[in-house]
């Protein structure tokens, strides 16, 4: 019940220093909050981008090798020249992967290209058109939230069949089923079967939402799925319990048996894994969030001197209370524990200003950005718990030296 | 009641020095990306272990008792955490036992008030 007392009391004073000494108390807590905002809001914003990061490796399939012809992540001076002179992965090298690789599930040949898609008088251009051979849906993760995947001899006879994505679906039929009606495709008529479920943005592009799937055998009669501008690309998937080392690994083996080269030439293949990908990125985010805790850490390194002031002052005003206080009886802990919980409510004041100010920010950003920020639990929890450290260590020492007046001296002091 | 003010010995003031300058670098490391990776909870818990070393440290300073027990308490509370992530740091315990033989060792000497 004491503490109760105490912290009633102590929140008493806050306030009422906050409100006589306005503008004094306003400019100490500006540093807790600027110190707050500042490093809430990069790890907000590097959490909630490494999130949406995660989603879209995830889509990709963090089981999944890609052999190409160029890899994706490059160290400093990288033979390009080289690479350049490597042939593209091929179909029929598909075959062979799908035929020998042990460790491999599903394999699919995949392409893509930009084209323009018509149905009636809407016309849209510039839509990313992905050809993929029969196994793709068990390489890529998606949904179909309307109708099928191709049946089987869709894929090897190369029916005119898609599958188109969300926002593509709404854009070209709007409130209708899309289903059963034909789109045209570089002027071919091509069938709807399928929308895909919708997958919002994604932070490396490539979002089935604006993309139509055809098969790679269809495709052949609309583009020339050789051409090194289409990127062509061999998906692999590891079989469950296969790692993807070990998938790389045999690969390497089968993809130089395929192009029979020497024993000590260099592969003409890239085999690439998302984790390349992430791991970029989460050096770069690294970065960002040193780069925050720097900034803010300064901020709150202020903040905490401009508390510890506002309490020094605040014992001083109030010496000839704690002398009356003392000589009624007031232990020194008493004194001690109303001047901390007063120096941590007034931090908490300054945190939960910052911790709101990042909380408008994440909505306003969501809006504006169209990806999802979220202040989460863990950078709400890290605010409040800076916030009362700072209290703690910035008020303890004056604290300390009021509980340790001489009641005497304290009432008489002006 | 009586507060009596005694002598620090340059030992303990050596150890309170070297004590603030631990804090010093190690409140930043409260609210590090790496500290944050650790856990939800973590730097939270790194922060309470902070406070208490450098409400200690002051405690040792004044030649307080408390600020010795309090020492203790907080550095076996640190060292449990660390062996549950993993991440003792045997360098770190030979300090903090030169800190506690040297605190104790002026335990007689010190005040029992707060």
């Amino acid at each position: 019940m004491i503490f109760l007392g105490l912290f009633r009391e102590s929140v008493f004073f806050a306030i009422n220093a906050l409100v006589v000494n306005k503008l004094r108390t306003f400019l100490s807590l500006l540093g807790i909050t600027i110190g707050i905002f500042a490093i809430i809001t990069v790890f907000t914003i590097v959490d909630s981008l490494e999130q949406n990061l995660r989603k879209s490796v995830q889509s990709l399939g963090n089981d999944v090798v890609f052999v190409e012809k160029w890899p994706w992540t490059f160290g400093e001076n990288y033979p390009w020249w080289k690479y350049m002179n490597r042939p593209e992965a091929g179909y029929n090298e598909l075959d062979e992967i799908l035929r020998k690789c042990n460790g491999a599930q599903s394999a699919a040949f995949v392409t893509s290209t930009q084209i323009t898609v018509k149905y009636k008088s809407s016309s849209i251009e510039n839509v990313t058109i992905i050809c993929a051979s029969h196994q793709y849906d068990k390489v890529k993760n998606f949904e179909i939230s309307t109708g099928r995947y191709f049946a089987d001899i869709e894929s090897s006879a190369g029916r005119p069949v898609a599958i188109i994505g969300d926002v593509l679906a709404q854009a070209l039929f709007p409130n209708q089923n899309p289903l059963g009606h034909s789109i045209k495709i570089n002027g071919a008529k091509v069938d709807v079967i399928g929308v895909f479920k919708k997958e919002g943005e994604s932070i490396l592009g490539g979002s089935s939402d604006t993309q139509i799937l055809v098969p790679i055998n269809y495709a052949r009669s609309l583009i020339d799925i050789r051409s090194e501008n289409l990127n062509p690309q061999i998906m692999v998937r590891a079989k469950a319990g296969v790692s993807n080392d070990d998938l790389i690994d045999e690969l390497t083996g089968l993809m130089r048996s395929i192009r029979r080269l020497k024993p000590m030439a260099e592969d003409d293949f890239a085999l690439n894994q998302t984790s390349l990908i992430s791991n970029q990125f989460d050096s770069l985010f690294g970065v960002i969030g040193i780069a925050g805790w720097i900034i803010g850490g300064f901020s709150i390194l202020v903040g905490g001197f401009g508390i510890a002031n506002i309490m020094f002052v605040s014992v001083k005003e109030r010496t000839n209370i704690i002398g009356i206080q003392k000589s009624l009886g007031a232990k020194n802990y008493f004194i001690l524990l109303q001047f901390l919980f007063e120096s941590v409510f007034l931090s908490l004041i300054g945190g939960i200003i910052g911790l709101l100010v990042v909380y408008i920010i994440t909505l306003l950003a969501g809006d504006s950005f169209g990806m999802e920020i979220t202040l989460s639990k863990s950078n709400i929890i890290l605010g409040f718990t800076i916030s009362i450290l700072i209290g703690v260590v910035s008020g303890f020492v004056p604290a300390y030296s009021a509980s340790q007046m001489d009641p005497v001296e304290a009432i008489r002091a002006n | 009641m009586e507060s009596v003010i005694r002598k620090r010995p340059v030992v303990l003031s050596i150890v309170c020095v070297l004590g603030f300058i631990w804090i010093v670098f190690s409140f930043p490391a409260v609210f590090s990306p790496s500290v944050k990776k650790l856990g939800d909870w973590y730097p939270a818990l790194f922060g309470l272990i902070v406070a208490a070393s450098f409400i200690s440290y002051i405690g040792v300073w004044y030649m307080k008792r408390w600020g010795v027990n309090l020492y203790i308490i907080t550095f076996f509370v640190k060292e449990i955490i660390l062996i549950f992530i993993d991440d003792v740091n045997y360098v770190g315990i030979l300090f903090s036992v030169f800190f506690i033989s040297s605190m104790v060792s002026f335990y007689k000497r010190m005040d029992t008030n707060l």
